[in-house]
């Protein structure tokens, strides 16, 4: 064996940095899987973010259809985001309730958050099925292509939202706050308030200045 | 236009008989050997009642080691579907001169997309996802991965694009048109078939698999690391996993969106990328490059880290440079976004926009060439062994510079108009992913299988393997060079000029010569495995080497480490076996722990099944299938939820009788190497 | 290696995961987040139906005003702060902005150049008709 060939390494860290900042081994396991729920959260990001590429690009590609300016309905995305707001306060409080183990406002909490991610699903319906009988599909022209597959995207991320949110309140129901539920609720509640980022952009880029448009 | 659906198309969507071909033999044959091979090997395993082991100890495992074999396992499979179509292909164009050939063009263009789809999504991917799951665990000191179960459930996914791949070649059609689908020759009106369908929805499932692993990985190497085991201490490898998987997370969503874009614009009459309604083909262009670029690193990035663990080992000496590598893989991570549009400069893009991405494509040669010198300088005066992992490693840098220069090249605007779309990209894009990535994962295969196995690889098959390929390479791929050159485009079924005519003939030539390289490394596997007493590694360290997955036995126990090892420094492994010389081990037995491991779920394998179900249903429009089978991998998601207890306990007892025979075997070795 | 001292760091909090508060300061947070995030929306959309405001303006204000509050988001909802236990998680989060920003500068750029040279099919066609 050469394992004596270079020994001459004496130092262990060859750098010399002076100080050694000293891993401290493996993290918790709330902190691992909250740090891949993140992880997959900015991939989530990312991808919409080709949805609004494509949006930006064709917003002009009306092919003689609608305009933006002339099938959004501001009054319904107002009560949309505030419907948004609210649930991701509400979702807030939840999760508060989760960490001191206070089952009535947690259901609470989760209750109200559902209801208004079902109002907001609701309102997103109606204006889809509205334009669709008007003739203003996403087959329309490629604007409304980007238009519906954007805010539908967001849409159905809520819609597992509301999914994921009553398999926790089963969860809670079925095995109380045990760690491993607990890592989940602070999953869904990222999951949740990442949603509501995303409508951000998407009220101001879609909504609002493709009314511009 | 459709009339109200028949009973028949409600259960059965578009299938019926006619999906099979019987009227084509290659396919149905070929389909026909490969599920006769299935079958064969299913009943088998059931005859010789090896189910239950391998249920237990491997479908549902969710060990990284099992499942990192498993992946490889998949991939070698792949490649060798993946060669046949080369073969043909080549065959194809050397006898295809003024001529129809064998292989009409209909075939040929489904040949020719199949090959690059399975090369790129099922070798290159599963091979490197494979040795990062089975390795970078092992090198950061820890007993497994973040996520245990979702990690099989990622491997699951993955052989389901893979399965419905190969599922088109007997039921149905695949894509005929590229690997990277472009449309509008994609789209529903040039398109009608299922083919590009067949491509979107396994790209679409394996993508989701990917995903998956690249965020278990990236948070295994941020979170899980061993005690000690600073950044700036972590093997190579790791860094270039976490380089690499970065690069997954942030571009496989690009590709899930483009592709969902194509699939719109294919079920529901969108238009993305249509011709009417205001669609834009160019920006699907954009798109699938905008992650196409940062996909070849996310193949070769892992590439690099394999050379560096081999080049130091085998020379003897730490990696030199090790920081200006770490620089330069997280520069390559960062840039490796920012060029994208050197894949299609002759679209239109004008000279301003052009010319900043060919100076973006020419700045990440640099750290590339950064990461060759250290390789170099790593081997100057070292003590090197020319071990099979090692020749791999030297004939990776001769092949992978020429692939690199030949990549500047056609990164300069001006040379591309006349190379693109030339067979002189088809020979560029060879050159670096046969010469990088292909020749990383046969380097680090032959490296790592005695870890993973507990015997060593025959050496001399596996430098005739070597050399086989080496030259079969470049007698396939040099001709291709010339022939673009003389102007010929890729993607041809038949030609009529006749200069073209001897480079074909020389390729299908070299294409026998690399066929060879991968009979002999098959006899290598069959040799290795009869004469695996012989071969044994009892030691857990054949190779002399220098980070931790060698500080334990081959293969491992489950759990890896008794004790999670405390690192001081870079090359953690070896500064453990000087320090251990100098101070003679010292013998006492240390207390031993209960260890917690994760238990085995069927999830993965029963979510790929519903994936698998709602995937073919999608192809072939059986909406009530595709609901089923939603349903159903929902309900695998909750049941695996609601699991009470998802690890088990091995007792100190247990865990101190397989460390035992470790150790001993560990002080034999060192203290022989201190009587040398 | 005595010439180096040797210290332990703690571990990075998770995303999601609030420094040591009581019930009552978390609450607050939330309170704060939520007037703020109004506060932002109403602007938004106050400015975008006025005529009161420079109309060149609006674009870069809508702009300004969702970046703000995604920040607003990221803080008091997500918990996202510059502290140290906090270094990778807003590493990711940079990575993940760097990606988004680079996609969809990228392809506003690199479309518009090559809609400038080259027309869309359908003008194309009504040129030629
Ligand atoms: C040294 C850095 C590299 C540069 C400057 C470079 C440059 C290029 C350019 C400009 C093209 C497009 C040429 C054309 O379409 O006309 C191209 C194509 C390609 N490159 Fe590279 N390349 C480099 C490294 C790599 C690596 C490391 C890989 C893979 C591991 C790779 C894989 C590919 C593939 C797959 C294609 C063609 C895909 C297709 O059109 O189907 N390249 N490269
Ligand atoms: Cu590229």
């Amino acid at each position: 064996m050469s394992m004596t060939a270079t020994v001459g390494r004496a130092h262990a860290d060859p750098h010399h940095i002076g100080v050694v900042v000293e891993h401290p081994g493996p993290a918790p396991k709330r902190t691992v899987t909250a740090y891949g729920f993140w992880v997959f959260l900015l991939s989530d990001i990312v991808m919409f973010s080709c949805f609004f590429a494509a949006y930006a690009v064709l917003v002009s590609q009306t092919a003689d259809g609608p305009k933006g300016s002339e099938i959004f309905e501001q009054r319904n995305v107002a009560i949309e985001t505030v419907c948004l707001l609210l649930s991701s306060f509400t979702c807030g409080m939840a999760s508060i309730a989760a960490d001191v183990r206070n089952r009535f406002w947690f259901y609470l909490g989760m209750t109200v958050t559902c209801v208004l991610g079902l109002i907001f699903l609701a309102i997103e319906f109606r204006e889809f099925a509205d334009l669709v009988s008007r003739g203003y599909g996403p087959s329309r022209s490629a604007f409304l292509s980007a238009f519906f597959s954007l805010v539908g995207c967001h849409g159905l991320h809520v819609s597992a939202g509301v999914l994921w949110l009553l398999t926790m309140m089963a969860q809670v129901f079925a095995k109380g706050f045990r760690a491993d539920v607990l890592r989940r609720m602070m999953c869904f509640a990222l999951f949740w308030h990442a949603l509501d980022i995303i409508w951000v952009g998407v009220f101001s880029v879609v909504y609002l200045l493709g009314s511009g448009v | 236009m459709p009339a109200a659906p028949t009973v028949e198309a409600m259960m059965l969507g578009k299938l019926d008989w006619s999906a099979i071909p019987f009227d084509q033999p290659i396919p149905l044959i070929a389909g026909g050997v490969v599920l006769a091979g299935i079958l064969a090997v299913l009943i088998w395993v059931v005859v010789k009642g090896h189910l239950p082991y391998l249920w237990h100890e491997w479908i549902t495992s969710v060990d990284h080691k099992r499942i990192g074999v498993m992946y490889i396992l998949l991939a070698s499979m792949m490649l060798l579907r993946g060669g046949s179509d080369a073969i043909m292909m080549r065959i194809q164009q050397a006898i295809a001169y003024q001529s129809q050939g064998y292989l009409p063009p209909e075939h040929y263009n489904q040949i020719f997309s199949a090959h690059g789809t399975i090369m790129i999504f099922f070798v290159a991917m599963p091979f490197v996802i494979g040795l990062m799951n089975l390795i970078v665990p092992l090198q950061l000191g820890v007993r497994d991965v973040a996520f245990p179960t979702l990690n099989s459930v990622g491997f699951w996914l993955t052989a389901t694009g893979a399965l419905l791949v190969n599922l088109s070649l007997v039921i149905g059609e695949f894509a005929r048109t590229g690997w990277l689908a472009f449309p509008p020759l994609s789209e529903l009106s040039y398109s009608p078939g299922v083919g590009v369908d067949y491509y979107a929805w396994s790209l679409q499932i394996s993508g989701v698999g990917t995903l998956v692993a690249g965020i278990n990985l990236v948070t295994t190497v941020l979170k899980l690391r061993t005690k000690g085991m600073n950044y700036l201490r972590m093997p190579m490898f790791c860094w270039t996993t976490l380089a690499s998987n970065l690069l997954i997370v942030a571009a496989f969503p690009i590709l899930t969106a483009t592709l969902a874009m194509l699939l719109l614009d294919r079920y529901l009459g969108f238009h993305f990328f249509t011709n009417e309604a205001g669609g834009n083909v160019m920006m699907f262009m954009n798109l699938i490059w905008a992650w196409g670029h940062p996909e070849v690193y996310i193949l070769v990035l892992p590439a690099f880290g394999i050379f560096s663990e081999v080049v130091s080992t085998f020379s003897g000496k730490a990696l030199f440079g090790y920081r200006s590598m770490v620089l330069a893989t997280m520069a390559i991570c960062v840039i490796s976004f920012m060029v994208w549009l050197h894949h299609f400069f002759t679209m239109g893009a004008g000279p301003d926009v052009n010319a900043i991405f060919g100076i973006a494509s020419m700045i990440i040669a640099v750290p590339t060439g950064v990461k060759i010198y250290n390789w170099l300088f790593t081997m100057y005066g070292g003590r090197i062994r020319f071990a099979t992992p090692m020749l791999w490693a030297v004939g990776f840098m001769v092949t992978f510079i020429i692939g690199g220069l030949t990549g500047v090249l056609v990164a300069v605007p001006p040379a591309d108009f006349m190379l693109h779309n030339s067979m002189f990209l088809v020979a560029h894009f060879h050159n670096v992913i046969i010469g990088g990535v292909l020749f990383g994962a046969f380097a680090g295969f032959e490296y790592w299988f005695p870890k993973a196995f507990g015997f060593r690889l025959d050496e001399r098959w596996g430098k005739l393997a070597f050399w086989f390929t080496f030259s079969g390479f470049y007698i396939t791929f040099v001709p291709l060079y010339v022939a673009g050159m003389l102007g010929m485009t890729r993607r041809m079924q038949h030609y009529d000029v006749a200069e073209w005519r001897p480079w074909m003939i020389v390729a299908a030539i070299g294409m026998a010569v690399l066929s060879i390289g991968v009979i002999c490394q098959i006899m290598q596997l069959v040799v290795s495995i009869r004469n695996r007493e012989a071969l044994r590694d009892r030691t857990g360290d054949p190779w002399d080497g220098r980070s931790l997955e060698w500080a334990t036995s081959s293969p491992p126990p489950v759990f890896n480490f008794a004790f999670h090892p405390d690192v001081r420094g870079e090359d953690a492994y070896w500064d453990m076996k000087i320090a251990a010389q100098q101070q003679s081990l010292e013998h006492e037995e240390p207390e031993y722990h209960d260890i917690e491991m994760p238990r085995n779920s069927p999830t993965g394998f029963v979510c790929a099944f519903f994936a698998t179900i709602m995937g073919f249903a999608l192809i072939w429009h059986i909406w009530w299938l595709v609901i089923l089978g939603s349903l159903g991998a929902f309900a695998t998601f909750v049941v695996f939820a609601w699991r009470d207890h998802d690890e088990y306990v091995i007792p100190a007892a247990e865990v101190a009788a397989i460390d035992r025979v470790n150790l001993e075997e560990r002080r034999n070795l060192v203290s022989m190497a201190g009587a040398i | 290696m005595s010439d180096q001292t040797h210290m332990h760091v703690e571990h990075d909090i998770a995303p999601g995961d609030e420094e040591q508060h009581s019930v009552g300061e978390r609450i607050i947070g939330y309170v704060v987040g939520l007037g703020l995030a109004l506060l932002l929306t109403a602007t938004s959309f106050f400015i975008a139906g006025t005529d009161l405001v420079w109309q060149p303006s609006i674009p870069v204000a809508l702009i300004v005003l969702a970046i703000a509050q995604m920040g607003v988001h990221l803080v008091f909802f997500l918990h996202i702060t510059t502290g140290p236990d906090n270094t990778n998680n807003v590493l990711a989060l940079a990575f993940g902005l760097l990606v988004v920003f680079l996609v969809v500068g990228g392809t506003v750029w690199i479309m518009s150049h090559l809609n400038q040279n080259m027309p869309p099919m359908d003008q194309f066609i009504r040129m030629h008709s």
